[in-house]
């Protein structure tokens, strides 16, 4: 009866801490006693040694036998994971935004800085979203892990079904499909514009002609170009990488749209982190230096009079904050309906 | 083999389903776990310990059972008898089991 012993004591090492774990173990042990001399007495003779591991072997390894005792092998059961995801979701979401304003501000506060230093706020803002959105989620995990644990199922129930109403249906809902060729046409058109922002950089100039025309770009391409200023200036192409990525996030979403043919909640959530990423541009580009190329004695050399040339100076000076601002704002807009469309979505999917 | 599985599991899910019903039923009498589970098996239905023995334990939670240690032939066993509860709702569960089994009938039929 020693092994009996053993493995008795084998499976108690690995018991869940529930009550009663004496009772499991006794239990356990008076059970494999009654089924060794039930084998002894069909076989004829006395249980032996090879008996009891014979037994053993059939009854399983301690681990297997502990977890049939475990009343939640989970560690966030059936029962809250869809609300887990839900929270989890939220919570990193929100983290990644405070980290996301928290480097904006520093950039902002610590300006002027230099292009390094600039990666490096940078740099060090991504490190914290990544090291903020882990605490969140091992925070998260633990709590609904309590919560698992020590709250009595009948304490949370889970009553969607109670609270769902079947008239909602009647809403006609948002559509979600789009049309194929959407997609298309904005991955066409961002490789253009990032073509052109990395590559072709003379179409973003302002040119005047023998002709007596001003004309946007294609400034290399005419041949009685009088004289040509750049559209943007210096500190405008200092933020280009950041601006890349925004392009390539949103190449990508458009991408997704095109494979799945509907809005659904991760392309939701990844027009939200692009919109996110427009609004830390364009408050880069507000707080920054003047981001046109246009200067007075340029916009004469162009064959505007000096008046005129003041003129439009000053009215750009004025005039890109509050476009620029207005982005921002169009983006906060774009982000609560999309965030909402996502919430609405979710809601009717897991109804 | 996948399909060999497939089967085990389905059976073993079918199985699983009647258990509880299965133990109520012939826990009328008192039993310790292992004469259940020998009585199961005559009776035709095969069930693994390490699935009745935390059933058991479950079923006296919920108060369906009730349960005592008695020390027999040197060796204490616990032994397990359905409870007032369990009594009760007994009659409900065979008919509806009864009602499961008439309406898969005519379904396999």
């Amino acid at each position: 009866m020693k092994l009996i012993d053993r493995y008795v004591t084998e499976v108690s090492k690995r018991l869940p801490l529930v009550k009663g774990r004496k009772d499991i173990e006794n239990e356990l042990r008076s059970t494999m006693e009654d089924m060794l001399e039930d084998r002894a007495q069909k076989s004829g003779k006395p249980a032996d040694e090879a008996m009891e591991i014979e037994l053993l072997k059939e009854y399983g390894a301690p681990q297997k036998v502990a977890e049939t005792y475990n009343p939640t092998p989970y560690l966030i059961g059936p029962r809250l994971f869809p609300m887990f995801i839900m929270v989890l979701k939220i919570v990193v979401a929100a983290v990644t935004l405070a980290m996301t304003v928290v480097t904006i501000i520093q950039i902002v506060t610590l300006y002027p800085m230099t292009g390094m230093e600039v990666l490096k706020v940078i740099g060090e803002g991504l490190l914290n979203i990544v090291s903020a959105s882990i605490g969140g989620f091992g925070n998260v995990v633990l709590v609904f892990a309590l919560i698992e644990r020590f709250a009595p199922a009948a304490e949370i129930k889970m009553d969607e079904d109670e609270k769902w109403d079947p008239t909602s249906l009647m809403k006609e809902p948002e559509p979600s499909d789009i049309k194929p060729w959407e997609p298309i046409l904005a991955i066409v058109f961002l490789f253009i514009v990032m073509s052109i922002f990395n590559f072709n950089r003379q179409f973003l100039s302002l040119s005047y002609s023998d002709h007596a025309v001003w004309f946007i770009g294609f400034g290399d391409f005419v041949a009685d170009k009088q004289g040509s200023i750049p559209l943007f200036s210096a500190a405008f192409f200092r933020w280009l990488p950041l601006m890349n990525a925004a392009w390539l996030v949103e190449i990508i979403l458009n991408g997704m749209l095109i494979r799945s043919g509907r809005w659904d909640i991760s392309t939701r959530l990844l027009s939200i982190g692009v919109k996110v990423l427009q609004i830390v541009i364009n408050v880069l580009l507000l707080t920054g230096p003047f981001i046109l190329g246009f200067t007075v004695e340029g916009l004469t050399a162009i064959h505007l009079d000096a008046e005129t040339a003041q003129v439009i100076f000053s009215a750009m000076k004025q005039g890109m904050p509050i476009l620029l601002g207005l982005g921002i704002f169009g983006s906060v807009v774009e982000i609560i309906k999309t965030g909402y469309k996502a919430i609405t979505q979710k809601q009717s999917v897991g109804a | 083999m996948a399909n060999t599985e497939s089967l085990e599991n389905v059976v073993l899910e079918l199985r699983r389903g009647v258990i509880t019903l299965a133990a109520l039923s012939q826990l009328g009498t008192e039993q310790y776990g292992y004469s259940l589970l020998k009585q199961l098996s005559d009776l035709g239905l095969e069930v693994d310990q390490g699935t009745l023995y935390p059933l058991l334990r479950r079923l006296e939670a919920q108060g369906l059972l009730e349960s005592v240690w008695k020390l027999e032939e040197a060796r204490p066993r616990r032994y397990y008898v359905i409870s007032a509860e369990g009594k009760k709702i007994l009659p409900k569960m065979k008919k509806e089991w009864a009602g499961i089994v008439s309406v898969m009938d005519k379904m396999l039929a």
